[in-house]
C-alpha cells in the first residue's frame, strides 16, 4: 500500500502507453508493413487425425506464391515452450506437421503478393489424407488399445515412447498420508472438473519476419518472450543468436497464451526464408480459436481433518486433458499440486497427475497455470469442509492457511520459498466486513424465485518462479538503465507488457529508485540484440522479477551517480546523498553539511558529457531467490433466478495482497479483470468439441460466451482493496498480482450459489441449466420427503414451474 | 477460411431487380450463379468465412436509400393485398423499408410507440456494433429459429414485401419462413419492405430472450407475446410467438385460443403458458439442451403475458372508458374488484 516512504509509488499516474493506444497510434504486429512484403497463410488440416499422404503444391505455385510444406522445413523437434530446462523438456513438434494431430494444425504454408493471392493459393494446394480414428476424450484415450496420436516424442535428446496415449506422469508424496487419514475426525472427498476454454486475448497470434543479406532474421512476433523466440528459432534454422533479432511488439492481450512460441512464427520465417523477402502471418481468429486453450481437468480430492477443522493430510488425483501438443504438461502437473499445499498447511500429501493426448487443440497456461481450476477445487471443499463441521469457512480458512514464516512452493516441488509477507488475515475480515460475510443467509433456508447468496474463496499466486536452487524452471531477468545527457533515463528490458501496465510499473520504480520524475523515464524499445535476458513475462513476475532485476541495476546506477559527483563537488563519496528536489524537478545530490556544494542528476549527466567522460550506464542480471506468494481474496454475492437457472453477480470485495502497490487504479483493474475472466470460468464458458475434433463452437466469439461488461457489477458495487504489507523480497516491497486476481473466483462463485439455493457443483461452467436441474431434483427430494412425512410443504415459487410446466 | 466474391453495386432500385433477374433474362447462360443480396453482412460474412454458404456473386443493397426507413401509412397505394382491411381501428400500417438497420428500430418513435416488443428484440440484439450494421430483412432472410426479430414481427402480425422485376407480393412473416435458413424468397426476388398493421392503443407488446450472457448472445430461446384487452382484463386478442425452440420461429396457437375472449386471470395466463411450452418443439445444441428450453420457454411466455395484461388494461381503463366521476370511479374500482 502507499506509504509515506514513496514518492512515485502507490500514485494513480497516466500510463505512457495510454494516449497511443486510446487513439489507435500504437503499431501492433498486424499494423507493421515492410517494402516488398509477402502476405503468409496457412493450410490448416480439416481434420483432427490424419497422415499426410501427398501435398501437391503446383497449382499454387503456378498462381505466384511461394510455397512450404514438410519437405521445406529443417527436421527439428522442438517444444515452443522453452521455460524448463532443456533436458525436461518433452518435444514433440515441428515447424509443419509430420501428421494431423488436431484440426487446424499448420500441414503447409504459402506467401504471396497480396494476401487475397495467397488465400487463393492456399486452396489450390492439394493434400491426400489417411484419416485416422480420432480421440477428444481423455479416459478413452488412456485405454489399451486407444489410437495412438504418438509412437514416440524426445524427452531432452532421448526419444521416449508414448503408451496411452499419456504424455508424462508426476507422482510426489510428502508425510505419511495413511497415518493421517487413519487419525482424521472427517474424511471429504469429491471430483471436480473444469472446462477447456478459449483465451479470448484480443489480438490474434500474428508475426513478420524480415530475411537479413547477412543470413540473419529480424522478427516481429506476438509473443510474451522476444529472448526465448530467437533462442528457438536460432536451433530450428541454424541461425547463431547474433543474426536472429526478435523485436519487443505491443501485445493485444494473451492470457498466457503467447508463453509458448506461437506456431505462425517458425512458419513465417520458413516462408520468408524460402522467398528471400519479408512475409507477414496473421492468424484469423478462427485459426487462433483452433490453436489454445486453457487445460480442462478432472480432479479428485479428498481432504482429511480433525474435528476441530486442522486439515492433516490430502490426496489429489490430477487429469489433465493437454490436446494435441504437450506443450508444458511436466511443468503443469508439478505447479498443481503446489497450487494445493501451498494454499493450506497440509502436512500429509498424495499427488499423482496424469497428462493424456487427445486430438484438440493443444491446452497451455491461461491466467493462473492450473490455480484455478485447483483453487476451485480447494476452496469449495474447504467450504463443504467447513459446512459439514459446523465451522465459519472463514475462521477455517484462517485456521489452516499458509502464511508468514511457512513454507510455500511456488511453482512445483522445486520452487519452495518461505512466506515473509501475510496480509490474508487483513484481506479476509476486511472483505468480510465489506459485503457483510456474517450477515449472509443459511445455505438453503431460502424460498420463492430469487435468491440470494455470498460466497468466499481465497487464493494465490507466486510472484515469479524464483527460489533459492535453480531447479528444472528457469527464472531470472536483467535490465539496463542508462542516464542521458539531459539525465533523463532510458531502460532498456526485454520484458514484455501483456496491457497490465508491466513496464509501467518498471518505469516508476526505476523513477522511485533514482529520485527522478516518472515523466523523464522511459522505456526504450526493445530487441533481442540490445537487451539482456529475461526469460517471459508470466507467473505474475513482471513487477516481481522484471522490476526486481531494474531496480538492482537503478541501485547502481545510484551508486554511480554520487561516484560522479563526488569528483565534480570534490566531496567524498560517503558524504553525498540523493533526494528528489520539487523545484527542479529532479534528483540532487549534496552533503548537508556543504549544503552550496550540490548538483541536479541533469548537471551531473550533462557535464559527464562535456568534458568528454562517459555515460552513466549500468546492466545486470537478477535471479529471485524467492516467489512470494501474491494473496488474494474474492467474495462475491450473486442472485440465482430458481426459475430460469440464471446467476446475476450483484456485488463482489476484491482484495489484494500485492506488498506496495505500484499504481492503485491498475491494480484495481487488474482485480476486476481477473473478476471478469474468473466469472466466465465459472459461469459461462466452455468450447465444446465433437467426436471427430471439430470445434462445436461455430458462432466463434459469440458462443465462446467469454463475459462483457454487461455481467459485471456495477462499478459501485465492486469493492477493492489492498493489504498494508511489504515484501522484503520484492522491489520497494511489491509482489505480483495479475494471475492472483483470477484464480479464487470460480470457487467463490460455486460457494455463493451454494449458499443461495443449497446446492453444491462439482463442474464448471455452473449454467442456467446445471442449476435449474438441480432446483428441480431438490423440489422433487423436498416434495417426497414432504408426501412421505404428510404435511411438509413443497418449497414456495418452485410448484408452478418446477412441477406443472412440462 | 477468407473467401472471394464478385461484388455487385446497384445504385438504384430497378438495377438491383435487374442484377436479380433470372441469367436467362439478362441474356447470360443458364449457369451463371444466382446473385445474393447482402446489406449489413453479419450473418452473410460469417457464414462465408464459415464454408456455410458459397455464392460467388453478392449484391450490396446497403447504399439504396429508397429502402431505408420507418413510416405509417394510413392508406396503401394499390389497395391492400391479401383482403386486409386497411388498418383495424384505421390505425393504418408500419411499414419497416427492407434497408432498415436495427439500429433505427431503437431511435424510431413510431416503433418506441407501437412496437415494444420489436424495440425490445432490438435493444438485445448482438451489439451496437452488428445493430448499426444488421438490417430487419437480412434478419428474417436469414431465417435462423433464432433470429431475434422474428417473434416480435410474429405477434404485430407483419408481412414481408417481395419484390423482383416482375412485380411485389406479399407474405405473412409465419409463412416466410418453412424451415431452418429457409424462405419462400425466390431468387429474383429483393426484400423491400416489412409492415404490420398499427396495434390498437389498448393493447401491449413485450420480448425477451434468454441468452448465455447479456450481450452479443444468440438466443436459447426468445418470446414475444402481444395483448390486446379491455379495461376488465377481457381479451380480444392474443399473440405468443417463440424463438429457437423449432426449425422456424413459431406462433403458440393453441395458447393463444386459450386467452381470446376470456378474462385473463392469473389461471388463465399460466394455463397459456403451459400450452406455449407444449408447442415448443426444442433441439439440444451446444447452447441448451430442449428439456431447458422447454421448460424455460414457459416460464418466460407467463412473465411477458403477466407484463402486458397489466399495461394493456391500464391502457384501456385511460382511454377507452368513460371518463369517470369520482362516484363512478369507485363503483368501477369495486366492479373490477369483484370481476377479478
Amino acid at each position: 500500500m502507499k506509504s509515506e516512504r514513496f514518492r512515485v509509488l502507490g500514485t494513480v499516474t497516466r500510463r505512457k502507453d495510454g494516449i497511443g493506444k486510446i487513439t489507435g497510434r500504437e503499431q501492433y504486429v498486424t499494423d507493421i508493413s515492410l517494402p516488398r512484403m509477402l502476405h503468409g497463410r496457412i493450410l490448416s488440416s480439416p481434420y483432427a487425425h490424419a497422415r499426410i499422404k501427398s501435398i501437391d503444391v503446383s497449382a499454387a505455385e503456378a498462381l505466384g506464391a511461394v510455397c512450404i510444406t514438410w519437405d521445406d522445413i529443417p527436421k527439428v523437434r522442438y517444444n515452443e515452450r522453452i521455460v524448463t530446462v532443456p533436458w525436461a523438456l518433452h518435444q514433440d513438434h515441428y515447424v509443419l506437421a509430420d501428421k494431423v494431430r488436431r484440426m487446424g494444425e499448420a500441414v503447409a504454408a504459402v506467401a504471396a503478393e497480396t494476401e487475397a493471392l495467397a488465400e487463393q493459393a492456399v486452396r489450390a494446394i492439394k493434400v491426400e489424407y489417411e484419416l485416422l480414428p480420432v480421440i477428444t476424450d481423455p479416459v478413452t484415450a488412456m485405454q489399451p488399445g486407444a489410437p495412438a496420436i504418438y509412437d514416440e516424442v524426445l524427452l531432452g535428446d532421448e526419444p521416449v515412447k508414448i503408451e496411452r496415449n499419456i504424455a508424462c506422469t508426476r507422482e510426489i508424496e510428502e508425510g505419511d498420508v495413511d497415518k493421517a487419514f487413519a487419525e482424521a475426525d472427517v474424511i471429504i472427498e469429491r471430483t471436480y472438473k473444469t472446462p477447456k476454454i478459449y483465451h479470448s486475448q484480443m489480438e490474434t497470434k500474428s508475426v513478420v519476419c524480415r530475411p537479413e543479406p547477412d543470413g540473419g532474421i529480424t522478427v516481429w512476433p506476438t509473443t510474451q518472450s522476444i529472448h526465448n523466440v530467437r533462442i528457438l528459432l536460432g536451433r530450428i534454422f541454424g541461425i547463431p543468436l547474433s543474426k536472429v533479432n526478435v523485436k519487443r511488439v505491443p501485445i493485444g492481450g494473451t492470457f498466457g497464451s503467447s508463453i509458448q512460441m506461437n506456431p505462425p512464427i517458425p512458419i513465417g520465417v520458413a516462408l520468408a526464408l524460402k522467398a528471400r523477402r519479408p512475409v507477414k502471418l496473421t492468424l484469423t481468429r478462427e485459426e487462433d480459436m483452433h490453436d489454445h486453450t486453457r487445460y480442462p481437468t478432472q480432479i479428485h480430492l479428498k481432504l482429511a481433518a480433525k474435528r476441530d477443522g486442522t486439515l492433516l493430510g490430502a490426496e489429489m488425483e490430477l487429469l489433465a486433458d493437454i490436446g494435441a501438443h504437450n506443450i508444458q504438461a511436466y511443468s503443469f502437473l508439478g505447479v498443481t499440486i503446489g497450487w494445493l499445499v501451498s494454499l493450506y498447511r497440509i502436512p500429509n500429501v498424495r499427488y499423482r497427475g496424469t497428462a493424456v493426448y487427445t486430438n484438440k487443440a493443444p491446452s497451455c497456461a491461461m491466467q493462473g497455470f492450473g490455480n484455478p481450476q485447483v483453487t476451485f477445487a480447494v476452496e469449495t471443499l474447504m467450504d463443504e469442509l467447513a459446512e459439514t463441521l459446523g465451522m465459519d469457512p472463514l475462521a477455517s480458512k484462517i485456521k489452516n492457511y499458509v502464511g508468514m514464516g511457512d513454507t510455500f512452493w511456488g511453482q512445483g516441488p522445486m520452487v519452495r520459498s518461505v512466506v515473509q509477507s501475510d496480509g490474508v488475515q487483513e484481506l479476509l475480515h476486511q472483505g468480510a466486513a465489506w459485503i457483510g460475510w456474517q450477515d449472509r443467509p443459511k445455505s438453503g433456508s431460502q424460498t420463492g424465485r430469487y435468491r440470494r447468496g455470498i460466497g468466499l474463496a481465497r487464493g494465490f499466486h507466486t510472484s515469479s518462479a524464483g527460489a533459492p536452487q535453480p531447479g528444472d524452471v528457469i527464472d531470472f531477468s536483467g535490465a539496463l538503465v542508462k542516464v542521458n545527457q539531459d539525465g533523463s533515463v532510458d531502460v532498456v528490458t526485454a520484458l514484455m507488457d501483456h496491457g497490465g501496465g508491466t513496464l509501467e510499473a518498471v518505469a516508476k520504480l526505476v523513477a522511485e529508485a533514482l529520485d527522478m520524475p516518472l515523466e523523464k523515464v522511459d522505456i526504450a524499445p526493445a530487441e533481442t540484440m540490445s537487451t539482456v535476458y529475461d526469460v517471459v513475462t508470466h507467473a505474475t513476475r513482471g513487477v516481481y522479477a522484471g522490476g526486481g532485476a531494474a531496480v538492482k541495476v537503478a541501485g547502481q546506477i545510484r551508486q554511480e551517480i554520487i561516484d560522479t559527483a563526488a569528483r565534480f563537488l570534490n566531496v567524498m563519496p560517503e558524504a553525498l546523498t540523493i533526494e528528489y528536489d520539487p523545484e527542479v524537478d529532479q534528483g540532487v545530490v549534496f552533503s548537508r553539511s556543504i549544503p552550496d556544494r550540490r548538483m541536479t542528476i541533469g548537471e551531473i549527466a550533462t557535464r559527464c558529457w562535456t568534458n568528454s567522460w562517459k555515460t552513466i550506464a549500468a546492466v545486470d542480471s537478477y535471479r529471485p531467490v524467492n516467489c512470494p506468494p501474491a494473496y488474494v481474496t474474492t467474495f462475491v454475492e450473486v442472485e440465482v433466478d430458481t426459475w430460469t437457472g440464471q446467476v446475476r453477480t450483484l456485488r463482489a470485495a476484491l482484495g489484494s495482497d500485492c506488498g506496495t502497490v505500484i499504481n492503485p487504479d491498475m491494480a484495481a483493474g487488474q482485480l476486476e479483470g481477473g473478476l471478469s475472466k474468473g466469472m466466465g470460468f465459472a459461469l459461462y464458458e466452455n468450447n465444446d468439441w465433437d467426436v471427430a475434433g471439430q470445434l462445436l463452437s461455430k458462432g466463434y466469439l459469440v458462443d465462446g460466451k467469454t463475459p462483457a461488461i454487461m455481467e459485471m457489477p456495477k462499478p459501485e458495487d465492486i469493492g477493492v482493496y489492498f493489504a498494508h504489507t511489504c515484501e522484503p523480497s520484492g522491489p520497494f516491497g511489491a509482489k505480483g498480482i495479475g494471475e492472483a486476481a483470477t484464480n479464487p473466483v470460480a470457487g467463490a462463485f460455486a460457494n455463493a450459489i451454494h449458499n443461495a439455493i443449497g446446492v453444491r457443483f462439482y463442474e464448471l461452467p455452473i449454467t442456467p441449466e446445471k442449476i435449474l436441474a438441480a432446483v428441480r431434483r431438490k423440489t422433487d427430494a423436498v416434495r417426497e420427503k414432504g408426501e412421505s412425512q404428510a404435511g411438509g410443504e413443497p418449497e414456495k415459487g418452485l410448484v408452478g414451474t418446477g412441477g406443472e410446466l412440462q | 477460411m477468407q473467401v472471394e466474391f464478385e461484388l455487385l453495386m446497384p445504385k438504384t432500385l430497378s438495377e438491383a431487380l435487374t442484377m436479380l433477374a433470372p441469367a436467362a433474362e439478362r441474356g447470360l447462360a443458364d449457369s451463371s450463379t444466382p446473385v445474393m443480396p447482402i446489406a449489413g453482412g453479419t450473418n452473410v460474412i460469417p457464414d462465408l468465412r464459415d464454408g456455410r454458404l458459397r455464392p460467388a456473386v453478392l449484391m450490396d443493397v446497403s447504399a439504396l436509400d429508397v429502402l431505408r426507413g420507418i413510416r405509417r401509412e394510413n392508406d396503401l397505394p394499390g389497395g391492400l393485398p391479401g383482403g386486409l382491411p386497411g388498418g383495424r381501428h384505421g390505425g393504418g400500417f408500419i411499414i419497416i423499408g427492407g434497408g432498415t438497420t436495427i439500429a433505427t428500430l431503437l431511435t424510431d418513435p413510431l416503433i418506441a410507440q407501437h412496437a415494444a416488443a420489436l424495440r425490445q428484440a432490438a435493444a438485445v440484439f448482438a451489439n451496437p456494433l452488428v445493430r448499426n450494421r444488421a438490417t430487419v430483412a437480412g434478419n428474417l432472410a436469414d431465417a435462423s429459429p433464432a433470429a431475434d426479430t422474428a417473434p416480435p414481427l410474429l405477434v404485430l402480425d407483419a408481412e414481408v414485401e417481395l419484390t423482383s422485376r416482375s412485380g411485389t407480393r406479399w407474405a405473412p412473416v409465419e409463412a416466410f419462413m418453412v424451415g431452418v435458413r429457409k424462405t419462400v424468397r425466390r431468387p429474383a426476388e429483393l426484400i423491400t419492405a416489412i409492415r404490420f398493421p398499427v396495434p390498437p392503443a389498448n393493447s401491449a407488446s413485450a420480448f425477451h430472450k434468454v441468452g448465455l450472457r447479456k450481450a452479443d448472445a444468440i438466443s436459447v430461446l426468445s418470446v414475444a407475446v402481444l395483448v390486446e384487452c379491455d379495461a376488465d382484463g377481457l381479451c380480444h386478442k392474443a399473440r405468443i410467438a417463440l424463438g429457437s425452440v423449432a426449425p422456424t420461429p413459431i406462433r403458440a396457437r393453441a395458447a393463444e385460443d386459450r386467452l381470446q375472449g376470456q378474462v385473463l386471470t392469473p389461471a388463465l395466463i399460466e394455463a397459456a403458458a403451459r400450452l406455449a411450452a407444449e408447442a415448443a418443439r426444442p433441439i439440444d445444441d451446444l447452447r441448451g439442451s430442449a428439456v431447458y428450453r422447454q421448460r424455460v420457454v414457459g416460464v418466460v411466455t407467463r412473465r411477458l403475458l403477466t407484463a402486458v395484461v397489466d399495461q394493456a388494461r391500464k391502457v384501456s381503463s385511460q382511454f377507452f372508458g368513460e371518463s369517470p366521476t369520482p362516484e363512478e370511479q369507485s363503483h368501477a374500482t369495486q366492479s373490477h374488484h369483484t370481476q377479478s
